[in-house]
């Protein structure tokens, strides 16, 4: 089974800047790390890896600084990685970006499914992963809680309006990855250094032969009209008193929080 | 007696350990800045071991060990957790007739102040405190059950609270922004918020920043940066079966953090004129997590696999880079300076925890009554001038 994995490079911390002009998130003044819920989809294509032999192999599009989320990823245990990687490219939203992603694993091969997290920490919008399964005319299941093959299809979990519903889907396919769903496993000190010395594919629009005005700034059609951190509020209350005091003040905390509902 | 107005830049373990010292002399008025908070940055990112025996700190400066020891034992007694201690016992493992000897002779030394320590030579004695642990090509190992680490952030926040009890002020979120001198003498200093403050002494506690502090007031502080990487480890397994005590290898030294594991190569294994081990650097610039060189990676993996295998392919969690300061001959810079009432806390490098009591101790001493002490003039920063 071969799984191509998308996945992001994401600022470690909230503290990052904001251009005044795009209001776009300036990513290069923080510490980059791997998207959590791709982390979940790294997971998910590693146990089916496991299970049904194959091969996982992690995407991304970003700076030549992605390399590094790109080298964890194959310390975790993906077989291959992909940089996608052009000043063209920079700038790019949600279409921009999917459309390069799709092209790039249009060139790169043939896969049975193609996993990402269902959301990313800095842009959270939760459109790339069905956007390229748009781009390449896949079935696309968003928001998946589970992934299995079962009867030549994917069998997949999801929650649905508080039920778990159980989706069959023919390959070749597409689902993004909920947060949390399973523990994603470690790199350790031996695999890191393993993963320092693997190939990394680096594709440029040269190999994308994608129209300029299809990526990057002039391809996102995405207007971001203004960005601002949420106003910072200190609202912690200490509840003080005996522990039956206490607990009498909890209750009726909830008993009002209750009552905004 | 006069009122002595001192200012104090910096909230880690240097500044608040002197700040409380300084406010056990009844004439001492005493401000501290931290322009982020008590504890953070380095301190926090401090191991934190005090070990009664190790290569940390030469045996000639034992009382230094101790006092940081019991100062920080005598806070647990009062408040619990206040000092964050973990009494994990430390192993102290001999690679060569040298190190044992130094490690006999911190024993010797361990047993005399009444705490307990042993040399141990059977080496299934040793795999039995530490059985994931080579013990090929050792020649022994130290160990005593009486010491572990203590929590750098904790003890400095506790130091604040006591200096305060006692009457100091502790601005937290303040920053300096010029020390002010007239004819090479402190007058007092300026902070971020634009306020003026007059002082007799302005004390530098600013460790890996105190390049750019010196700078405010002419003086080239002779530090250099070497690189903390520390990395924490989640064992095969998840879980340990057995308690792991502090770790010490003249190379590099583990702890337990929780279920994790916390290794670094040590700070004495550093080489000044190694620019991937040191330099001199912008602190302010180092991130909360990560930053670290696939160089220490490669380090700490080559020493795990031949002296503690039973980690090495332990699950990798998390990992940050932390710069100490760090004089050419590894110790703190303490006391005057040719700027007079400036004066010097810093250098402390991998130390800070063990050192700062004792050090802070005797620079009271020295603001408040003018007498310096033998570790004053040893660790003084006219040695650097030579």
């Amino acid at each position: 089974m071969k799984i191509a994995v998308l996945m992001k490079q994401v600022p470690v911390s909230n503290n990052v800047s904001v251009d005044p002009d795009t209001h776009a998130l300036i990513r290069s003044s923080s510490e980059g790390m791997i998207n959590p819920a791709d982390l979940n989809a790294i997971e998910a294509g590693i146990i089916l890896r496991e299970k049904y032999e194959g091969e996982v192999v992690a995407f991304t599009m970003g700076p030549q600084d992605a390399e590094k989320s790109l080298r964890d990823a194959l310390a975790i245990g993906c077989d291959e990685a992909c940089l996608i990687t052009d000043r063209a490219l920079a700038g790019g939203d949600t279409i921009a970006t999917a459309k390069t992603l799709a092209k790039a694993i249009e060139i790169y091969g043939e896969f049975d499914l193609i996993m990402s997290g269902a959301l990313s920490t800095d842009g959270a919008t939760g459109q790339v992963g069905a956007m390229v399964a748009e781009y390449l005319q896949l079935p696309h299941v968003s928001e998946i809680n589970g992934v299995d093959f079962a009867d030549e299809s994917f069998q997949i979990t999801k929650k649905f309006q508080n039920n778990i519903v159980e989706l069959s889907c023919e390959g070749p396919a597409s689902v993004s990855v909920c947060f949390g769903v399973n523990s994603p496993r470690l790199a350790t000190l031996r695999t890191k250094r393993a993963a320092k010395n693997k190939e990394i594919t680096v594709y440029t629009n040269r190999e994308l032969q994608l129209a300029e005005q299809e990526v990057g700034i002039a391809g996102s059609p995405t207007l971001v009209v203004d960005s601002f951190a949420p106003e910072y509020q200190k609202k912690a209350k200490m509840l003080l008193g005996t522990p039956e005091e206490i607990a009498e003040q909890m209750k009726e905390l909830i008993s009002i929080e209750r009552g905004k509902n | 007696m006069g009122k002595k107005r001192i200012g104090i830049i910096g909230g880690g373990i240097s500044g608040t350990a002197l700040g409380y010292h300084l406010s056990l002399y009844d004439n001492a008025e005493i401000t501290l800045f931290e322009k982020d908070t008590i504890g953070g940055a380095s301190t926090a990112k401090s191991a934190g071991t005090v070990c009664l025996f190790d290569d940390s700190l030469r045996n000639r400066y034992w009382d230094v060990r101790l006092y940081g020891f019991e100062s920080y034992l005598k806070m647990e007694a009062e408040e619990k957790g206040s000092a964050g201690f973990d009494k994990s016992g430390t192993l102290v493992v001999a690679t060569s007739e040298e190190v044992e000897s130094v490690i006999k002779t911190g024993i010797a030394l361990t047993k005399a102040a009444g705490y307990t320590g042993e040399y141990i030579t059977d080496k299934d004695r040793i795999k039995e405190i530490l059985p994931d642990i080579c013990t090929e090509n050792i020649l022994g190992a130290g160990y005593t059950e009486d010491d572990g680490y203590f929590d750098g952030t904790m003890i400095s926040n506790t130091y604040a609270k006591k200096m305060q009890k006692n009457g100091a002020v502790v601005k937290i979120g303040v920053g300096v922004s010029a020390v002010n001198k007239e004819n090479d003498k402190i007058t007092g200093l300026i902070t971020t918020e634009g306020i003026d403050y007059e002082f007799d002494y302005v004390v530098d506690c600013t460790g890996p920043w105190s390049k750019f502090t010196g700078e405010m007031v002419g003086l080239d502080v002779p530090i250099w940066h070497t690189k903390a990487s520390a990395f924490f480890l989640c064992p095969p397994g998840k879980k340990l079966s057995y308690d792991f005590p502090v770790l010490k290898y003249p190379e590099f030294y583990a702890l337990r953090a929780g279920d994790n594991i916390f290794i670094c190569k040590s700070h004495l294994s550093m080489d000044l004129n190694n620019p991937m081990h040191a330099g001199q650097w912008d602190p302010d610039k180092l991130p909360a997590t990560g930053g670290t060189d696939d160089y220490f990676i490669d380090f700490l993996l080559d020493q795990l696999e031949c002296k503690v295998p039973g980690i090495v392919d332990s699950g990798l969690v998390s990992s940050w880079l932390s710069y100490r300061a760090e004089p050419k001959d590894f110790l703190p810079v303490l006391g005057e300076t040719p700027v007079e009432g400036y004066i010097l806390a810093t250098g402390y490098g991998g130390n800070g925890v063990i050192e700062a009591p004792a050090a802070s101790r005797d620079l009271a001493k020295l603001i408040m009554k003018g007498e310096s002490t033998p570790l004053l003039e040893d660790w003084a920063f006219s040695r650097l001038m030579k």
